[in-house]
């Protein structure tokens, strides 16, 4: 009897050790030379001119060529399938000289028909395709092919900075739509496994060769893992089931740093922003007093003051965060205004500023003028980890000037809802991803007239006169042809938003990414995609 | 016989020794030593401080009493309606039990994360976090109820058909009488039920806070503490994040233990 | 005739179950706070297209028993509708998944049960009820589903199959141990094994029949429990089955993806009620 007890527990330790090991989640296998990361969800296209998430701007950047690319660590416009291109004076009609002998993915010929066709269409997808917005006026563009090698576009006004759009212009064969299948990049879409992964090989036509003139791309192709967990991201970068993590969190960055040192790289701050505001809509359903409090300028300053941003540096990024008083990062040399002078944490000046308001103090709680207690929300989305902790931060660090913070997080459906439709909130705290340096970027944010000027949405007129200044500079720089002009403009308006705090900036996260060791030819950039912009150079060591 | 209460007695104790800590002047569950985050047991912190400085076993604490006291009170509320429910259907007229069931397998089946999300947008932003915690561990209790029930349901049909019941229902016992005489026998399906739920609800109100419900900041909650652990980033870091878990183990084998006969 | 009237009810009352559970997803999907808005509104570049399809969206949808008309519609012209978030049609999207995830449910309901049995078989016939066997059960149900998972990736041994199995047994040994011991407490039991009747066979004989009618039940609870377990398994081992495809379609309130995996739910839990039920419907018969 007794033994028959000690065998059904032995046999059942067995059965559970087994059980463990059979249970291994697989990962698709990598084949010989081919490069291999994680992508967070399934591509939502591969048409690449109707491209507008980042999975498939990840499938269309590693597999269209582009007739200029812009180099994200030079950050220069290159040409890649133009052997030159030129931009007349007044800024109207550019002119691209097509390389010679160019191939598609397929072997069939790739001319300048091809290229118009590709552009047009773009054009006529309007709306679907997101590139065609940044033509401006997309229905005034021509484009011809007046030879086989020769494409001009004509445009009805000037575009800041046109040269860049191209990059984002897939090249493909005219009138025939592969998705991906032919294209005129490094790599062609082999294989997709819905929620598994894309496949990617190497594009055995591509014309771009090395310096020493060997063929490119150097890998034989890419696997893309559709891996949404960070946990397994990581197991499979720990295993060399990937050889790159992008985005990575300042928390698995240092376990990282610690379980496989001088894999990370921490390339300082990023182009993004972490910034909290207040709603300042008329249309909003909160009570008078509440938006008298943040029409406030005095207000926002003194919340402003009395956040310590380098706490939330410190604790929330441990220390891969910069603090940040503007919407434009040093990391963006070009554009930073090195002379802002904003004010900075300082809680008896917030004391004192809110005084001056007309607030005071009853007890540890502040009242407004009228003896309504500062009490309001802060909203942010749910699952991010460093947003609630940042708020969590400001609750305690606004309690010491007497305010009182709720923290609340809703998911991401639910907050746009209140942010775009409804407009019923107090404060939110999200963040801005910056995915080019240039600030004509963000026009529609600044622009007191656009759906996406988050503290007052479409406004009519200005509200006020420091919203009018800004929307002023804002077109100036949108137009003007001279470099110092626009930076002018920038400058001040980077200024005006420090003074006048519509958005509260908390800190410019770093850029955080791990590379394998294994891995040859990286050269992080702090521009998406940081990690493989040059993926014609990427390979594993010891293949070729 | 007095060993036999013993698992109250620590319940008790520990109820009682988790007040004291929450109570004792200079102990702040939200208070953030910003030098010293996520550090291990010093004398100043006993167990540590979390990712924000906060001290842990103030922090342990305080959720003990609140978290649990919402789970319990939860779960208490789940297994009286499941037993209520599938006891009724059990013993009531087989078009009745139809429905019942049919009902439960539809409850069981709907996405209820949806009307969690309408309840947090009912709910006005700046409800404390208190307030919503309530309203949270109510909702989890209203909508926990049909698995239990329908294990009620099948242990039911089993006492139906027992000598007993026949024997009691022809003497001539009947409804309310025969419910008194059954629900004592559903106690062993019951207790296990009531078990279940209890770290079912804890994890439930942390999972939660994704909709915007639950314990808010800076309330701790039992359960935001175990979510802790699936972030192996953080258990790289310190053993201290195990702590929690392994005192809702305690809690739950201590509650197990209570001798149910007595 | 007996027979055929069974199953004509059965089949009223899945009939009746699907109506229910259609009415109710779709009313609480709309009305759930982000049904009409768009993550991508936020970004300036894509707001414009955005706000084309969400327009569409809503004059499509703002009726309830139109919008019901449309899924019922789609269901009955067999590809269950297009998805709001892909533009694939809903079948595409969930046959291969479904493979996948009814794997998964297979092999650690089996695995499941298989450790439950055996150690409630152990555990019962233990004249003290050990702490021993019920701390780890304990333990099993104490710690989140994610958590255990984070465990399994970190250690780099057990996969999804692994956590489910594991939850399932814990729920499951629970009862059986209770089972188990009352039925040995049985009085016949009793003098049996005081008569020294080899154990196997009173396994056999006397306690398999006094546990048969609940062990269904149990089988049930059992597939309730995976099917609980299932969304966080596969989101966290990134398991393309349909329980994160739930998650994914809930999280961007996709409708159509989101009654088809709702009714699959309903369908798998009533089956698991009749698995359930037919038992004592049988014994009375």
């Amino acid at each position: 009897m007794r033994r028959g007890r000690v065998l059904a527990g032995f046999l059942l330790a067995i059965l559970t050790a087994m059980a463990a090991k059979y249970c291994l989640a697989q990962a698709a296998m990598r084949l010989p030379g081919e490069l291999a990361w994680n992508i967070g969800y399934d591509p939502k296209t591969f048409d690449p001119a109707k491209v507008d998430d980042i999975d498939s701007e990840t499938v269309r950047y590693l597999t269209g060529g582009v007739l200029l690319r812009f180099n994200r660590l030079t950050q220069k416009v290159e040409p890649q399938l133009a052997e030159s291109w030129n931009v007349s004076p007044d800024g109207k009609t550019i002119t691209f000289r097509l390389r010679a002998g160019l191939k598609f993915s397929d072997g069939s010929a790739l001319t300048s028909r091809d290229a118009a066709w590709s552009i047009q269409r773009v054009l006529l997808l309007g709306d679907s395709a997101p590139v065609s917005a940044e033509f401006v006026a997309p229905d005034g563009v021509h484009v011809d092919a007046p030879d086989a090698r020769t494409v001009i576009v004509h445009l009805p006004q000037r575009v800041v900075e046109i040269g860049k759009v191209f990059d984002e212009i897939a090249i493909e064969p005219a009138g025939r739509l592969s998705e991906g299948r032919v294209t005129s990049g490094p790599f062609y879409v082999a294989n997709y496994l819905r929620s598994q992964y894309v496949r990617l090989r190497r594009n055995p036509y591509y014309e771009l060769r090395d310096a020493d003139g060997s063929v490119l791309p150097r890998a034989s192709g890419v696997l893309l893992d559709i891996v949404e967990n960070p946990e397994e991201q990581i197991r499979l970068f720990l295993r060399g089931d990937s050889d790159v993590i992008d985005r990575l969190s300042p928390e698995y960055y240092e376990m990282l740093r610690q379980r496989n040192p001088g894999t990370v790289r921490d390339l300082g701050p990023s182009l993004n922003t972490e910034q909290m505001w207040f709603n300042q809509s008329p249309a909003s359903p909160l009570p008078a007093w509440e938006k008298a409090w943040f029409r406030n300028q005095a207000f926002r300053v003194a919340v402003s003051q009395a956040i310590h941003r380098d706490d939330i540096a410190r604790v929330v990024y441990l220390g891969h965060a910069t603090p940040a008083y503007s919407f434009i990062s040093p990391a963006n040399t070009a554009w930073y205004n090195r002379n802002l002078a904003p004010p900075r944490t300082d809680v008896a000046a917030a004391r004192a500023g809110l005084l001056r308001a007309g607030f005071r103090l009853q007890g540890a709680q502040l009242v407004d003028a009228d003896g309504h207690p500062v009490r309001f929300s802060i909203l942010t989305n749910a699952g991010n980890d460093e947003r609630l902790k940042m708020a969590t931060l400001i609750q305690q660090d606004l309690s010491a000037v007497g305010m009182q913070v709720n923290v609340v997080t809703l998911d991401f459906p639910a907050l746009i809802e209140r942010l775009m439709h409804t407009q019923d909130y107090e404060a939110c705290l999200l963040g801005l991803e910056n995915v080019d340096a240039d600030p004509n970027e963000m026009m529609n944010i600044w622009l007191s007239s656009s759906p996406n000027h988050q503290w007052s949405p479409s406004e009519k007129t200005p509200a006020t006169a420091w919203e009018a200044e800004i929307d002023k500079e804002m077109n100036l720089q949108a137009t003007s042809r001279s470099d110092a002009v626009r930076k002018a403009a920038v400058d001040r308006v980077q200024q005006i938003v420090a003074d006048e705090e519509p958005f509260i900036y908390l800190v410019y996260p770093n850029v955080l990414v791990a590379v394998s060791t294994r891995l040859e030819g990286a050269q992080p950039a702090v521009l998406e995609p940081e990690l493989w912009w040059n993926v014609e150079d990427l390979h594993l060591r010891g293949t070729r | 016989m007095r060993i036999r209460l013993l698992p109250v007695w620590l319940l008790v104790a520990l109820a009682l020794g988790a007040s004291l800590i929450v109570a004792l002047p200079g102990a702040s569950y939200a208070y953030q030593d910003r030098e010293h985050t996520l550090t291990g047991a010093s004398l100043q912190h006993p167990a540590g401080t979390d990712e924000l400085g906060r001290d842990r076993l103030v922090r342990v604490s305080a959720a003990l009493l609140l978290s649990l006291a919402g789970a319990l009170a939860a779960s208490a509320l789940t297994t009286a309606a499941a037993a209520a429910i599938g006891a009724l259907a059990a013993f009531a007229p087989r078009g009745v039990a139809w429905l019942v069931m049919l009902v439960c397998d539809a409850f069981l089946a709907l996405p209820w994360l949806f009307l969690l999300m309408m309840v947090r947008s009912a709910l006005p932003l700046q409800a404390s976090p208190a307030h919503s915690a309530a309203i949270t561990f109510l909702v989890l209790a209203a909508l926990g109820w049909p698995a239990c029930a329908r294990a009620v349901y099948s242990g039911g049909l089993g006492l139906k058909r027992s000598d007993w019941i026949m024997q009691a229902r022809a003497s001539g016992l009947r409804g309310a009488q025969l419910i008194r005489q059954v629900l004592p026998n559903l106690r062993p399906l019951l207790l296990p039920q009531f078990l279940v739920c209890v770290p079912a609800f804890v994890i439930a109100e942390a999972n939660l806070g994704a909709l915007g419900l639950g314990i808010g900041e800076p309330l701790p909650s039992w359960g935001g503490m175990l979510l802790e652990l699936d972030n192996s980033a953080l258990l790289f870091r310190t053993q201290w994040v195990y702590f929690p878990v392994a005192l809702l183990i305690l809690v739950l084998l201590l509650l197990e233990a209570i001798p149910v006969e007595a | 005739m007996k027979a055929l009237s069974r199953l004509l009810r059965s089949l009223a009352r899945t009939l009746a179950l699907v109506l229910l559970v259609m009415i109710g997803s779709t009313l609480l999907v709309r009305l759930a706070p982000g049904y009409l808005s768009d993550a991508r509104e936020m970004d300036a570049r894509y707001s414009n297209t955005v706000r084309e399809e969400l327009a569409q969206e809503a004059a499509r949808s703002h009726s309830l028993p139109r919008m019901l008309a449309r899924e019922a519609n789609s269901w009955l012209h067999g590809d269950a509708g297009i998805s709001r978030q892909f533009g694939v049609p809903v079948r595409e999207l969930i046959r291969p998944r479904l493979a996948v995830t009814g794997g998964l449910l297979l092999r650690s309901l089996l695995l499941g049960w298989a450790l439950a049995l055996t150690a409630a078989l152990v555990a019962s016939t233990r004249r003290k009820s050990g702490i021993v066997w019920q701390a780890p059960a304990t333990l099993l149900l104490a710690i989140p589903t994610a958590a255990m998972a984070t465990l399994c990736l970190l250690a780099g041994s057990g996969g999804p199959v692994f956590v489910m199995a594991l939850l399932i047994a814990a729920r499951d040994f629970k009862f059986l141990c209770r089972m188990l011991r009352q039925a040995w407490l049985e009085p016949h039991l009793l003098q049996a094994r005081a008569q020294g009747i080899r154990m196997r066979r009173l396994l056999a004989v006397h306690v398999a029949a006094a546990i048969g009618a609940q062990l269904a039940a149990l089988a049930g609870l059992s597939l309730v429990t995976a099917l609980s377990a299932l969304v966080p398994v596969e989101v966290l081992f990134d398991v393309p089955g349909v329980g994160q495809l739930a998650w994914n379609a809930a999280m961007n309130r996709d409708l159509p993806v989101l009654l088809a995996v709702t009714l699959l739910m309903a369908l798998a839990v009533t089956a698991s009620g009749m698995l359930g039920g037919q038992p004592s419907e049988w014994e009375r018969a």
